[in-house]
């Protein structure tokens, strides 16, 4: 019930940020759903492994694959699909925590939060690095064939 | 000779032309392999053209191809970036279509300019649903319907000011800036005002608008593809970009604890 309820809160969030980002009009439905698997994966991936890192790199991973997909598809440029997607999982949160902690003069927590804050953006780097060179792997082996 | 003459401006319309797709592209936030695989690709479509070649960066672009043994070159500085994903689209259409088919070069410039031009959604439309994303954000990260109800307004009001300021042309780190004190500003009168309940997640869900995704993503692409110029400039427009709204957020994180507001 409560990732059901993730998932509608996310894609009518994806859905804003792509129109603000102002991506086309048949497409705002699809990014929708890319970026509602992408932020479900985090919420799972990261009370599973209980790191929001981990669960980032996931979900970063699973936007990026299903954008490239849709992009392969629907014959549009990837980030499209991808940047709407990206948004949520920003480490907006992280990096008002941070603050907040240095401003109360906590820090230890100011270090533990940005840390982690850094390293979530490391993990969005990498999941978009992961899935767009594997798509475009799987390109050039199609390529040859 | 005539005719040698009339193909010599030909191949300066199509340079132009490439130029031309180039900059909208650039300008609304493509990643830069994009950029000079679009502007090789028109170049080489017509007339025999062996060598056309594009360096592109995050501020500007140069071209150039040789036409019967002449060089020619073509620079754009580009100074403003806004997102608007939907021209790329459009442009990377024009570009298959021009490609392969027989479209004249002054029909294509044409086309092109009124491509410029197109609108997908009215600024109004952009801010509403804009700030509908922030709001929504605020439910995921467990808010209450007021919290839903005091970030919406919150962010309608900070977008709607960045716009503001963005027309007068300043340069993203006070854009920023001035939209995270007002995020944080009126997050905070909200939950004074009893609007909202949890002020952590207001300030969390409108700082959300402000956020540098787009950057973010387009760095890590144009680093994959090998132009590590424009990588490392987009990431560092990333970086200051987080860093203007957490002074932002800080600075009146702080005042308010001095019990100020």
């Amino acid at each position: 019930m409560v990732i059901i309820k993730q998932f509608i809160f996310s894609f009518l969030s994806t859905i804003g940020f792509a129109v603000l980002f102002s991506i086309p009009k048949g497409s705002i439905i699809k990014s929708g759903i890319a970026g509602a698997s992408g932020w479900v994966t985090f919420y799972i991936s990261s009370m599973y492994f209980e790191s929001h890192v981990a669960g980032t790199f996931f979900a970063a991973i699973v936007v990026g694959i299903l954008g490239e997909l849709l992009a392969r598809y629907y014959k549009k440029p990837a980030t499209v699909y991808i940047i709407p997607g990206i948004v949520p999982l920003v480490p907006g949160a992280g990096m008002y925590y941070t603050m907040l902690a240095l401003v109360e003069k906590d820090f230890y927590t100011a270090a533990n939060k940005g840390t982690e804050t850094f390293f979530i953006a490391a993990a969005i780097s990498i999941g978009i690095i992961v899935s767009t060179s594997l798509s475009s792997s799987i390109k050039r082996v199609k390529h040859k064939g | 000779m005539d005719f040698n003459e009339n193909n010599k401006s030909e191949a300066k319309k199509i340079l132009l032309l490439s130029a031309l797709a180039g900059e909208i592209m650039l300008k609304n936030g493509a990643e830069t392999y994009r950029v000079e695989d679009t502007i090789e690709r028109i170049c080489k479509s017509r007339m025999n053209i062996k060598y056309a070649d594009a360096f592109v960066t995050t501020t500007g672009i140069f071209v150039s191809l040789e036409y019967q043994g002449e060089m020619m070159t073509y620079l754009i500085r580009i100074k403003s970036i806004k997102i608007d994903l939907n021209k790329i689209n459009l442009v990377n259409e024009f570009s298959r279509e021009f490609v392969n088919s027989d479209m004249s070069i002054s029909k294509g410039l044409e086309k092109l300019k009124k491509i410029n031009k197109v609108n997908n959604y009215s600024s109004w439309i952009k801010t509403l649903f804009g700030s509908l994303a922030c709001a929504f954000f605020s439910l995921l990260f467990g808010g209450t319907f007021l919290d839903f109800i005091s970030s919406y307004l919150v962010s309608l009001i900070v977008l709607i000011s960045v716009n503001r300021i963005d027309k007068y042309k300043m340069i993203f780190f006070v854009n920023n800036f001035i939209g995270a004190v007002l995020a944080s500003t009126l997050s905070i009168l909200a939950t004074k005002l009893g609007i909202g309940e949890n002020m952590d997640i207001i300030i969390i869900a409108s700082i959300m608008s402000l956020v540098p995704g787009v950057a973010i993503t387009n760095a890590i692409r144009d680093t994959i593809s090998g132009d590590f110029i424009s990588g490392l400039s987009r990431g560092m427009e990333a970086i200051f970009s987080a860093l203007a709204i957490a002074f932002g957020v800080g600075i009146v994180l702080n005042v308010y604890f001095k019990g100020m507001i």
